[in-house]
């Protein structure tokens, strides 16, 4: 047993190709391929601020729209980033590169499309107007808002008015969900129903 | 800085003893580490050993979003290492609790509340070049001069 | 005199062996093995509660991160069913294309597996042949998806990304190159005569107490069971495949059985790309409200998910059965108990391929 084993060993593992493989074989020079998603980067487009990609982030806190050096733009935190590439595909724009998703989409045709729903559950709603003052649509629309949430603007989305809220105009909800990370009751949720299409959306 | 300073810095940063502790993961960042194993990657041509124990590591790879049940077992892992010792935090999960950081969650993110964190890897999970790149670039700092810091 | 005692062993939650943490209790009588008591719950995140509430954009995500080795099952299960709940039709391209990357991972993940096994028994050779075989695998599914873990590549109606015409040539040449590497590893495997010592013979699960156990996937179809759920997938049909089924129930049996599922999906794969219609990849679609149970065949078993959304597709409950609780249960209470030696017991564990991230969400 013993001899017949070592020898099987020794067949099986000095072949012509292993030896050669062994000298010469150098190991795989670290580099990333082309096709690989990364952290999205941004391109020279002008973001429009719609929002669209902190509405489909699946990951909390990786993607904010903010105004910086003059110009809007998303900015992605490399610790949160789960490098799906949702947000490449979502954007309008075309604001967020990563690997080949933008050039993929182009030739497949394919988009995300999305409606949004305003839930509040009265019962649970403390009428602190958290939600309203954080919520940059509204913060665009009235930037007179007052810290409680009132406004005069009847162009808000929602508003505190005689210790109730108010939903006004939802339509214009963005589904960016600040508000909902702002509740301290989850009193108030953003259902937001993304369909996935190719062609011509119907 | 003496000569058995500068030998021992040579030393320290080509030989590395790594130990791997999985604190609450999904296991991709888990076989990310195993794929640096793997002959593509060779990790262990720059002299990095990864065994599993605590007691012969130098480096420990913090993997996972921190778990109720590790928050008195990682310390009590991280005391029994001897010295000299770093922690990496490997992925998303330790740094910032990735998709689990919800709100009815068990997780409490990040890691660095627990043990000290020498350095950080983000990503879901990171690829095998990215560790490497981040392990090579530590190995020859995070030793350095291990004994005159202390003092 | 020498005095035979009884020692409860643990095989602690870090251990050499062991990706993740578990701790296994072995009672023995000298080095003999009575009984074993597995102890689960280092790993318990709370992933079902923290996908309550949330729309498919955000628990798909969470539901493939219940583990990282067979991600893309996790995903394609819970997509199929939030499907079948609201009426969605897949465009047969997507399917096919599903059914690519779907075993490409199931390729991957037994790869892993019986590297697993090689590295517990000490062939670090073989083991480190099969990872390196298994990179490839990985290439092609980072050509096919853009990731290489968590891929998150099926979506309700379709897939995101359509397979560009320079990939098809690029995976078959890739497959043409990992199937005589699979062949001269399997035929290794089942030649060496030290890695036969250490596996055949070692860990028998018979089929009474697989049915028992109720053993599921590799486990269960190395012990004579033929139950394989890829037969009730109507895509599946219509590509064609049969299970892959042993008899003997040993160590050797179960990395067998996954060397050989291994080429019958380099074979399947084969015949998708041969036979993939042309057509639309997303059909569009929207998730409504609904209750179902789907179930799939991952690499280690059969996966169920029960869900139930509200009308704006949310999921206000879900639960998730993985199949290494079952084949745990068959180890640890069947396998193990009547080793011999104690370094049977980690192989006999780590053959059962346990994935103990799905047992414990």
């Amino acid at each position: 047993m013993g001899f017949a084993s070592f020898a099987w060993y020794l067949k099986e593992f000095f072949r012509r190709e292993w030896v050669a493989k062994f000298l010469f074989v150098k190991t795989a020079p670290l580099v990333t391929p082309p096709f690989f998603r990364d952290v999205p980067t941004l391109t020279e487009k002008e973001c429009s601020h719609c929002r669209a990609c902190m509405m489909i982030c699946p990951a909390p806190g990786a993607i904010e729209v903010v105004h910086g050096g003059g110009v809007w733009h998303p900015e992605i935190y490399r610790g949160h980033c789960i490098r799906c590439g949702l947000c490449v595909e979502t954007c309008p724009e075309t604001v967020l590169a990563s690997g080949r998703i933008l050039s993929v989409q182009e030739a497949d045709g394919t988009s995300f499309d999305a409606t949004y729903y305003i839930q509040v559950d009265q019962t649970k709603c403390m009428r602190c107007g958290n939600c309203c003052v954080s919520c940059p649509v509204n913060k665009e629309v009235d930037p007179q808002m007052g810290s409680g949430g009132y406004s005069s603007n009847d162009e808000v989305i929602m508003r505190i008015e005689a210790g109730k809220h108010h939903v006004i105009h939802e339509d214009r909800c963005v589904g960016c969900k600040t508000c909902e990370n702002t509740c301290p009751n989850t009193a108030i949720r953003v259902a937001r129903v993304v369909t996935a299409h190719q062609g011509e959306a119907t | 800085m003496s000569l058995l300073q500068r030998v021992k810095n040579v030393v320290r940063s080509r030989s590395i003893h790594v130990c791997f502790v999985d604190v609450g993961s999904c296991n991709g960042c888990d076989i990310e580490v195993l794929a640096t194993l793997a002959p593509r990657y060779d990790i262990e041509q720059y002299g990095i050993y990864v065994h599993n124990n605590p007691r012969e590591a130098d480096i420990l790879l913090v993997i996972g979003a921190m778990t109720p049940q590790w928050e008195d077992k990682l310390p009590a892992l991280w005391e029994r290492i001897p010295e000299p010792k770093a922690a990496i935090a490997i992925g998303n999960c330790p740094i910032s609790g990735c998709v689990f950081q919800r709100r009815d969650t068990y997780v409490s993110a990040p890691v660095a509340k627990f043990i000290p964190v020498a350095a950080e890897v983000p990503g879901c999970p990171p690829r095998p070049t990215e560790i490497l790149s981040a392990i090579l670039s530590l190995a020859p700092t995070v030793f350095k001069d291990f004994e005159e810091r202390r003092r | 005199m020498k005095k035979v005692v009884d020692v409860s062993f643990p095989i602690g939650p870090v251990h050499p062996c062991w990706k993740e943490p578990v701790r296994l209790k072995c009672e023995t009588k000298g080095e003999k093995v009575l009984q074993a008591e597995v102890e689960l719950g280092y790993m318990k995140k709370g992933i079902e509660r923290i996908m309550r509430g949330r729309p498919w954009q955000e628990v798909m995500f969470l539901a493939e991160r219940v583990c990282g080795i067979c991600s893309v099952i996790h995903n394609m299960v819970f997509i199929e069913g939030m499907e079948a709940m609201s009426g969605i039709p897949v465009p047969p391209r997507a399917a096919y294309l599903r059914v690519i990357a779907n075993e490409l991972d199931r390729i991957q993940s037994h790869l892993l597996a019986n590297f697993s096994y090689c590295y517990t028994i000490e062939h670090e050779t073989l083991g480190m042949y099969l990872l390196n075989v298994r990179e490839k695998a990985m290439d092609l599914l980072e050509r096919l998806t853009g990731a290489r873990v968590n891929k998150a590549y099926m979506i309700p109606g379709g897939v995101r990304f359509d397979l560009q015409a320079e990939d098809h040539v690029i995976i078959s040449s890739t497959l043409d190159q990992i199937e005589p590497d699979i062949m001269r590893y399997t035929r290794m495997f089942s030649e060496g005569p030290l890695i036969g010592l250490r596996s055949r013979g070692i860990g028998i699960l018979s089929e009474v107490h697989a049915r028992e156990a109720h053993a599921v996937g590799p486990t269960a179809r190395a012990s004579g069971i033929r139950t394989d759920l890829r037969t009730q997938h109507p895509t599946y049909q219509k590509i064609g495949f049969s299970p892959v089924v042993r008899t003997e129930g040993d160590n050797f049996a179960r990395v067998m059985v996954r060397f050989q599922e291994v080429a019958e999906s380099i074979g399947i794969i084969r015949r998708c790309l041969d036979g993939l219609p042309e057509g639309l990849i997303r059909s569009g679609g929207v998730c409504g409200a609904g209750t179902i149970t789907h179930r799939g065949e991952a690499p280690r078993g059969e996966l169920t998910y029960y869900l139930k959304a509200d009308e704006y597709g949310r999921i206000v409950d879900i639960s998730i059965q993985t199949p290494s609780i079952m084949n745990i249960e068959a180890s640890a209470h069947y396998m193990i108990i009547g080793a011999t030696s104690l370094a049977d017991v980690t192989s006999t564990f780590i053959s059962a391929d346990p994935c103990i991230a799905c047992t414990e969400r």
